[in-house]
């Protein structure tokens, strides 16, 4: 099972982003959070029950307190980070943020915002995830 | 009894009283000083003999009564007589007896039968004549074998068809370390050290004649003598033999070799050596002027010599030479000042010269004059000269500040720069590194001395570097400083050249566009983030509206949502606005 997660202190992009999602049938109800320590809790505990979830996380870039890159950082020590599939959403890419994300082996892309419809087509293509969409 | 000169001596030894008379009778007949003695018998001869012994001759009878034994009479009164000719009467006519008496060594037999007074006469005259021939021979024949044996000049005689030795003397024994018995077991090929065929064949063509030869020779332990070989062909023992004089020649040749040596060196210092060496007579006329003229000024000596010493020099030079020689006899040798010399081809050359007085020297009669050709150097000199000139223009034509500083002194010299630069007075400066040193500001002092580590540590002739000086009045100005080293023969630096290029301007413009840069890098900055932020999320709600405007339920909340989004970026765009009117 995947399960969504929007994390962004903005809320009008969560309720964009989620709007999309649920619109493109990636997910019916995804979880959001303003704070990327939260999220982090919250996929963590949910690896010590027994019946273990994929994660789609939407990550925004800057973010108070912990920022996407602590984020990422703290995902990639955990041993069940094949389960994690991280979709940066920035509202600029620059190249230098691609080359950092390199070193983190949970992203999967980058989408500039707004989120697009078909940003959300290429979401469902994604290799590591795709298996979810397929029945549906 | 002593005889008288001229007067004739004779002992007869004859049993016979008649034959005795008849003997002193021819002999009276002959001779008129004359005294006669005469013996009976063996025994009476053999005291008269023992007693005297100047007897010209003794007249001998075979057959004494007292003497059976002929042999053994004639061999005794022989050895008695020493070395008086004997002369042999016989009654025998066995001419062969006395053919054999002859061989014993007496000096003529004569038949009794056939004596008269002149036969008798002409044989004791040609016994005695006969014998003082063998004496003056056997004395002569001493006398060379004498020389022979101690001549100091090594000798020997040789076969001279087998070359073997046949004699040898001292010299030679001692010169070849050989013993004369080993001598005679060696022919003389055991010598030859080398080129046998020249000396074979030299003594075969001469074996007739007196030859001289060049060899060498070994001793018995190998030394090598080079001997001066003459030899004359001579008969020894009725052999045909050689005599050889070995004149050893190899001390001489290694003299002459060793004063060859020195006469080439002697030759290569003065024809080949870079100095002009000449003799000057009283005149200051050359009286001689060494080969060596002739590579270094193109002349040959015979066209300087004889010709007054100053035709050959400047005539601006002539008065500080002739100045100099003035003092000609106080001092042994002094050096002249440098001067202009005319070469072959009348062209200018710079000689330095020192004068060596050597007029008590009989074999020199004069002033050596040692002179050397430093044309080369004298033209260094010049463009040294000039290029510090050039040097001096440029320091003053440029408006950077030149340094010169002496590592060994550990000091500086500034152009006139430094005041117009940095405003220090002549009063105000100080020369030493470390006046310099101080004067970087702290911030680059370490950069500085850590980078000049390179010319003092590893070589570096070239150094350029950006730092701040002190100026007199506190202020720091930026400097491009520019080395250049001056290395010691060693590789040492023993020279810094450096130009102090004042930077501030430029340094003060180019940090201005550098925080110009960062400020523009700013601006994009907040394009890309905060600009985008509101802009984002107005497209995003935008989107919503327009293909999914079924599925929201509170359409007034975008729209207020896009609003605040707007006035936002607005915000942010003014924002941007003032920033980039800000002054730089």
């Amino acid at each position: 099972m995947l399960e969504v997660l929007i994390v962004d202190d903005d809320q009008i992009v969560v309720f964009i982003q989620k709007k999309m999602i649920s619109n493109h049938e990636i997910a019916q109800n995804p979880i959001s959070f303003s704070q990327a320590a939260d999220a982090l809790n919250y996929i963590l505990e949910d690896q010590n029950h027994t019946k273990k979830k994929d994660f789609l996380i939407l990550l925004d870039i800057n973010m108070p307190n912990m920022n996407g890159w602590d984020f990422l950082k703290r995902l990639e020590a955990h041993p069940q980070k094949s389960r994690y599939h991280v979709i940066m959403v920035t509202s600029s890419i620059d190249a230098k943020d691609k080359e950092k994300a390199n070193n983190y082996s949970t992203v999967r892309s980058f989408i500039e915002k707004p989120i697009s419809a078909a940003d959300c087509e290429k979401i469902k293509e994604i290799s590591e995830i795709s298996h979810f969409f397929e029945t549906a | 009894m002593t005889k008288n000169s001229g007067e004739l001596k004779i002992l007869v030894i004859e049993d016979n009283p008649g034959d005795f008379m008849l003997i002193e009778d021819y002999l009276s007949e002959e001779h008129h000083a004359l005294e006669i003695q005469r013996a009976e018998n063996f025994k009476i001869a053999k005291t008269i003999l023992q007693k005297t012994s100047d007897f010209d001759t003794v007249l001998l009878d075979l057959s004494l009564p007292d003497i059976n034994n002929t042999e053994l009479l004639v061999k005794d009164i022989l050895a008695f007589s020493n070395g008086t000719p004997v002369v042999v009467l016989t009654g025998y006519t066995n001419k062969d007896y006395g053919v054999k008496t002859l061989s014993w060594g007496v000096s003529d037999y004569l038949l009794k039968d056939e004596i008269n007074a002149s036969i008798l006469s002409k044989s004791i005259h040609y016994s005695m004549e006969r014998r003082k021939v063998q004496h003056q021979l056997y004395e002569s024949e001493e006398k060379y074998r004498t020389l022979f044996d101690s001549s100091p000049l090594p000798m020997w005689v040789l076969d001279r068809n087998t070359l073997e030795f046949l004699s040898v003397n001292q010299a030679a024994i001692n010169l070849y370390e050989y013993t004369r018995e080993e001598f005679m077991q060696m022919s003389v090929r055991d010598l030859w050290a080398d080129d046998e065929a020249r000396i074979e064949e030299t003594v075969e063509e001469n074996f007739h004649d007196f030859f001289t030869l060049k060899v060498r020779h070994y001793t018995k332990s190998k030394n090598l003598l080079y001997i001066d070989v003459q030899s004359n062909p001579i008969l020894f023992g009725g052999r045909e033999a050689r005599v050889t004089q070995a004149h050893n020649i190899t001390e001489k040749l290694k003299a002459e070799e060793k004063l060859r040596h020195s006469q080439e060196r002697f030759k290569a210092l003065v024809q080949d050596g870079s100095d002009l060496i000449s003799i000057i007579d009283q005149n200051f006329h050359y009286a001689y002027v060494s080969p060596s003229v002739k590579n270094i000024l193109g002349v040959d000596p015979e066209k300087i010599e004889g010709r007054n010493v100053f035709d050959f020099i400047h005539r601006e030079d002539r008065d500080k030479i002739e100045g100099k020689i003035q003092y000609l006899g106080s001092r042994k040798s002094y050096q002249l000042p440098s001067y202009r010399y005319k070469d072959g081809k009348g062209e200018w050359r710079w000689f330095e010269t020192i004068i060596s007085d050597l007029r008590d020297d009989p074999a020199v009669k004069g002033l050596i004059a040692n002179s050397r050709d430093i044309t080369k150097a004298k033209v260094q000199e010049q463009q040294l000269r000039e290029s510090l000139e050039r040097y001096d223009i440029v320091a003053k034509a440029t408006s950077d500040l030149i340094t010169d500083f002496d590592v060994k002194k550990n000091e500086f010299q500034y152009s006139n720069a430094i005041y117009d630069i940095f405003g220090y007075s002549q009063e105000e400066l100080e020369t030493s590194k470390e006046w310099w040193q101080d004067r970087i500001h702290p911030e680059d002092k370490p950069r500085v001395i850590e980078a000049a580590k390179g010319i003092y540590e590893r070589g570096q002739k070239i150094l350029g570097i950006e730092y701040r000086f002190k100026c007199a009045n506190g202020e720091y100005k930026y400097i491009l400083d520019r080395s250049y080293v001056i290395t010691d023969a060693t590789g040492k630096p023993s020279r810094i050249i450096g130009s102090m290029q004042d930077i501030t301007e430029r340094r003060k413009y180019i940090n201005a566009i550098e925080r110009s840069n960062e400020r523009l890098r700013e601006i994009a900055w907040t394009q890309s983030h905060v600009v985008r932020a509101p802009l984002a999320r107005i497209m995003g709600l935008i989107e919503l509206l327009k293909n999914q405007r079924n599925n929201l339920d509170n359409i007034e909340e975008i729209i207020d949502n896009i609003l605040n989004s707007s006035e936002e970026l607005d915000k942010v765009i003014r924002k941007i606005t003032i920033k980039t009117e800000e002054e730089f």
